[in-house]
C-alpha cells in the first residue's frame, strides 16, 4: 500500500471509531420537528405547546430516572424541505436521540426516511395517512391512522339525521393526508349507503373556494364531508355556509383544531369532527394532563397538544426502560437510538390518548375513540362538544 | 352547461377578475414608469390587508410580536372604538402605499441613481419581497386572519335568485369587491388620463429625459406612481382577505404571479390591457369545472402560454418594432 493509501485508511479509521465512540450527551437531548410556521402552524402550534408542556410536566417529575430531558424544536413549516431539513439538523447537529414530527404525513413521506437511513426513531405525532409505519423500522406513530378515526364521524352524522342519502365530498388534493381521509371517507359513505352526488378538490393554499361552493349547492345534497387543513378547510366551511348551505358538514382531523375557530368563525357552529383525543378521557395521565392544561391556558387541551405529549412521553418513558437496565449516559449515541426504538416498539404507555402501545410495524394501537360537534360561544371562541 | 351556470361562473369571474385588475394595475402603473416589475408587490398586497384588518379589529392578534397590542387603548380618544370597515379599508390602502414608496426610496432609487441594470432593480424588489414577508410572520404571526363577519354591516350574506331549477347565489362580498374595482378603475382612469398629474405621469413614463427638461420632477412623479400602486395592491389585498380571509404572510404570493400573468397576458404597460387581463383571468379561472378547480391555476398559466405563443405582446400591447 502506498503512503497516500495508509495515510487516507488511518484518517478512516480515526473517523469511524470518533463517530462510533460518539457518547451521549445530557441532558438527553430529544428533538420535535413541528410546523411553528406557515399555514401548518394553525395544528403545529397546537403541537407545540403539548410538547413543551410534556418537557415541563415530565422533567418536573424526575425526567429520565432523576437525569432532567431536554426538546430541541426545529420549524418543520408546512412543506416537504423544510421538514428534511428540520430532519437533519436535529439527526446530524443536534445529534438528538429521537424525533417527534413532523405535523403533515404529505412531509412524513418525505423526512422520515432520513432518519431511517440514520437509524433514528421517529414517532409522527399527527401523521395519520395510510402508510406512515411503514416508511420504515424507525417510523412510528401515535396518532390513530385516519382509516380508523374517521368512519365514526358518518357514522355519527347519520344518527343525527338518518334521512341523509347524498353527500358531497371536498378533499385538499395537494396534502397526502387529506387524500387519504377522503378515501377512507368515501368508501365509508358508500358502505353506509349514501350516495356521493360530487367529489372535488382544492388546494391547501385556496382561499376561493366559491366554484366548489356553487357545484355543492347545485348537487343538492344533505352532507358535506371535508378533509382539509384548519385554513383552507375552515374557509370553505365559511364559504359553503356563506352560500346558503344548511346540511351538516363533516370535517377531517385537519379541522380538528381551535385554531379553526377564527377562520370560519360563527360559520364553525355544528361542524362534526371525529376525534383520537378527548378531555373527557378518563384515564388518571389525561386527567393530570387536562387539570394542569387548563389551568395554564384556560381552555381544553385540543387533540394536536394531547398527541405531540403523548409523543415526547412515550420517548422518555422507553429512555427510562432502557436507563434502568444501563445508564444513558454510558451509551454510545448510534447504539442508544437503536435501542429507543426496539423500547418504544415494546412499551405500554398511559398517555393522555389512554393505555396506547405498538404493533411490530410502529403503528399504534388505542382503545378509545370520540366524535365532537364545534358550538361557537361567540365570533372567536367555541368549543368540541363530545357526541354520545 | 346550462344557463344558471353560466350566470353563476360569470359573477363569480367578474368579482375575482376585477380584483385581479386593480391588483396588477399597480404592476403596470410601475412598469409603464420604469421598465421593469416591482416583485415586492405582491407584499405590499398582504399588507394592506393586515393594515385594514387591524385597523376593524383595533388590535394585534395571535403570535406574533406585536400580540396583544391594542390600537386604540383606554384613555386614548378613539378608546374601544375600532375603525369602519370603509374608513379603516381606506387608510390600510393609504399605508400600504406610502409602503410601496418607502419601497421605491430602498430598492429602486438607489439602483437608478448608479444608472444599474433594470435587473438589480428586479433582484433587489425580489429581495424586499422576502424581508416584508418574513417582518410580517414576525410581527403579526403565521396564522390566518378572518375579517369579523359584520365587518361591513350586517348585509344580507348572498343574493339567490333561480334559473329554472337552479340557484345562483352570489356573495354581498363580491358584489362590494366588483363594485369597488370599478369605482376605483373609473377614478383611475380619470386620474390618469384627465388630470395634470396623469398627464405629468404619462409624460414620465414616454421620456424621462424630455419630461424632465419641461419642468416635471421625475423623481416626484416617480413616488406618485408607487404610490398610486401601492394603495392599488393594499385596496386589493382588502378586497381579497374580506372575501376569502387574510391566508397568512404569504397570502400576497400566489397573487402575486397571477398579477404578472394578468399584465403580461394583457400587454406590458397597458392600462386597459390590465384591466382585460384581470378579467380574461378571473373568467378563464371561474369557467374551469369544479371537479377540476383545484388546477384553476394551472388553467390561468396555460391560457397565458397560448395567447401569448399567438399574440406575444399581449392582448393589448403594442409589437416592438426594431428600425434597422
Amino acid at each position: 500500500m502506498k503512503p497516500v493509501g495508509y495515510v487516507g485508511a488511518l484518517i478512516t479509521a480515526a473517523l469511524v471509531a470518533s463517530a462510533s465512540a460518539q457518547k451521549v450527551e445530557l441532558p438527553i437531548k430529544i428533538g420535535v420537528a413541528l410546523a411553528q410556521t406557515s399555514n401548518t402552524a394553525l395544528l403545529g402550534q397546537e403541537q407545540v405547546i403539548g410538547a413543551r408542556f410534556a418537557e415541563k410536566y415530565l422533567n418536573a417529575r424526575g425526567g429520565i430516572n432523576g437525569t432532567p430531558f431536554k426538546l430541541v424544536f426545529q420549524d418543520a413549516a408546512g412543506d416537504e424541505n423544510s421538514a428534511i431539513n428540520a430532519f437533519q439538523n436535529l439527526i446530524n447537529k443536534e445529534k438528538v436521540v429521537g424525533i417527534v414530527g413532523p405535523t403533515l404525513s404529505q412531509q412524513a413521506f418525505a423526512a422520515d426516511p432520513i432518519a431511517e437511513r440514520a437509524r433514528v426513531p421517529v414517532l409522527g405525532p399527527s401523521n395519520t395517512a395510510k402508510g406512515i409505519p411503514q416508511i420504515g423500522d424507525y417510523i412510528a406513530r401515535v396518532s390513530a391512522p385516519v382509516a380508523v378515526v374517521a368512519p365514526n364521524a358518518i357514522r355519527q352524522a347519520l344518527k343525527l339525521d338518518p334521512k341523509i342519502k347524498k353527500a358531497a365530498v371536498l378533499y385538499a388534493q395537494n396534502d397526502a393526508f387529506s387524500v387519504s381521509e377522503t378515501g377512507t371517507f368515501q368508501e365509508t359513505a358508500k358502505a353506509q349507503g349514501l350516495t356521493l352526488a360530487t367529489v372535488q378538490k382544492f388546494q391547501t393554499t385556496d382561499t376561493d373556494f366559491t366554484t366548489q361552493v356553487t357545484a355543492v349547492l347545485n348537487s343538492d345534497v344533505d352532507l358535506v364531508i371535508i378533509s382539509g387543513l384548519a385554513a383552507d378547510g375552515g374557509n370553505l366551511v365559511k364559504q359553503l355556509r356563506q352560500l346558503g348551505y344548511k346540511g351538516l358538514i363533516i370535517g377531517g382531523n385537519g379541522l380538528n383544531t381551535s385554531n379553526v375557530f377564527p377562520v370560519c368563525q360563527k360559520f364553525c357552529d355544528g361542524v362534526i369532527i371525529a376525534q383520537a383525543y378527548s378531555p373527557a378521557q378518563p384515564s388518571a395521565a389525561n386527567q393530570v394532563f387536562v387539570k394542569d392544561y387548563r389551568a395554564q391556558y384556560k381552555k381544553d387541551p385540543p387533540q394536536f397538544a394531547a398527541q405531540a405529549y403523548a409523543g415526547v412521553q412515550v420517548m422518555v418513558e422507553a429512555l427510562k426502560a432502557i436507563d434502568r437496565k444501563k445508564k444513558l449516559s454510558t451509551w454510545d449515541l448510534d447504539d442508544l437510538r437503536v435501542a429507543l426504538n426496539k423500547q418504544i416498539l415494546v412499551g405500554k404507555y398511559n398517555t393522555p390518548l389512554g393505555p396506547i402501545s405498538f404493533d411490530k410495524e410502529g403503528e399504534v394501537n388505542q382503545r378509545d375513540f370520540y366524535v365532537a360537534q364545534i358550538r361557537m360561544k361567540d365570533a372567536k371562541t367555541g368549543s368540541f362538544v363530545y357526541l354520545k | 352547461m346550462e344557463f344558471s351556470q353560466l350566470v353563476q361562473n360569470t359573477m363569480n369571474g367578474l368579482a375575482i377578475g376585477s380584483v385581479y385588475a386593480i391588483f396588477a394595475l399597480g404592476y403596470t402603473l410601475v412598469f409603464s414608469i420604469l421598465g421593469i416589475i416591482n416583485f415586492a408587490h405582491g407584499a405590499v398586497f398582504t399588507l394592506g390587508a393586515y393594515f385594514t384588518y387591524t385597523l376593524v379589529v383595533g388590535q394585534f392578534e395571535n403570535n406574533g410580536l406585536l400580540k396583544g397590542i391594542n390600537l386604540f387603548p383606554d384613555g386614548s380618544p378613539f378608546s374601544g372604538s375600532a375603525l369602519s370597515f370603509g374608513l379603516a379599508t381606506l387608510i390600510g390602502a393609504v399605508l400600504a402605499g406610502l409602503v410601496a414608496v418607502l419601497i421605491e426610496r430602498l430598492a429602486f432609487r438607489p439602483m437608478r441613481a448608479r444608472g444599474a441594470d433594470p435587473l438589480l432593480a428586479l433582484v433587489s424588489s425580489l429581495g424586499v419581497a422576502l424581508v416584508l414577508v418574513n417582518l410580517i410572520q414576525l410581527l403579526v404571526g403565521a396564522e390566518i386572519y378572518n375579517f369579523p363577519s359584520n365587518a361591513y354591516g350586517e348585509v344580507k350574506p348572498a343574493l339567490a335568485f333561480q334559473i329554472g331549477d337552479k340557484t345562483v347565489v352570489i356573495r354581498t362580498v363580491q358584489i362590494i369587491i366588483f363594485l369597488v374595482s370599478l369605482v376605483m378603475l373609473a377614478i383611475l382612469g380619470y386620474v390618469i388620463g384627465r388630470t395634470k398629474i396623469g398627464k405629468a405621469l404619462r409624460a414620465v413614463a414616454e421620456n424621462p429625459g424630455t419630461a424632465s427638461l419641461l419642468g416635471i420632477s421625475v423623481d416626484r412623479f416617480i413616488l406618485i406612481t408607487f404610490f398610486l400602486s401601492g394603495f392599488l395592491g393594499g385596496l386589493a389585498g382588502t378586497l381579497v382577505g374580506t372575501a376569502f380571509g387574510v391566508a397568512g404572510p404569504y397570502f400576497g404570493v400566489t397573487y402575486g404571479l397571477k398579477g404578472l400573468a394578468v399584465i403580461v397576458l394583457g400587454g406590458l404597460g397597458s392600462i386597459p390591457g390590465a384591466v382585460l387581463g384581470g378579467l380574461v383571468i378571473g373568467l378563464a379561472e371561474a369557467f374551469v369545472p369544479a371537479d377540476y378547480s383545484a388546477y384553476k391555476d394551472a388553467v390561468a398559466f396555460a391560457l397565458l402560454f397560448v395567447i401569448l405563443l399567438v399574440r406575444p405582446q399581449g392582448l393589448l400591447g403594442k409589437a416592438v418594432i426594431q428600425k434597422v
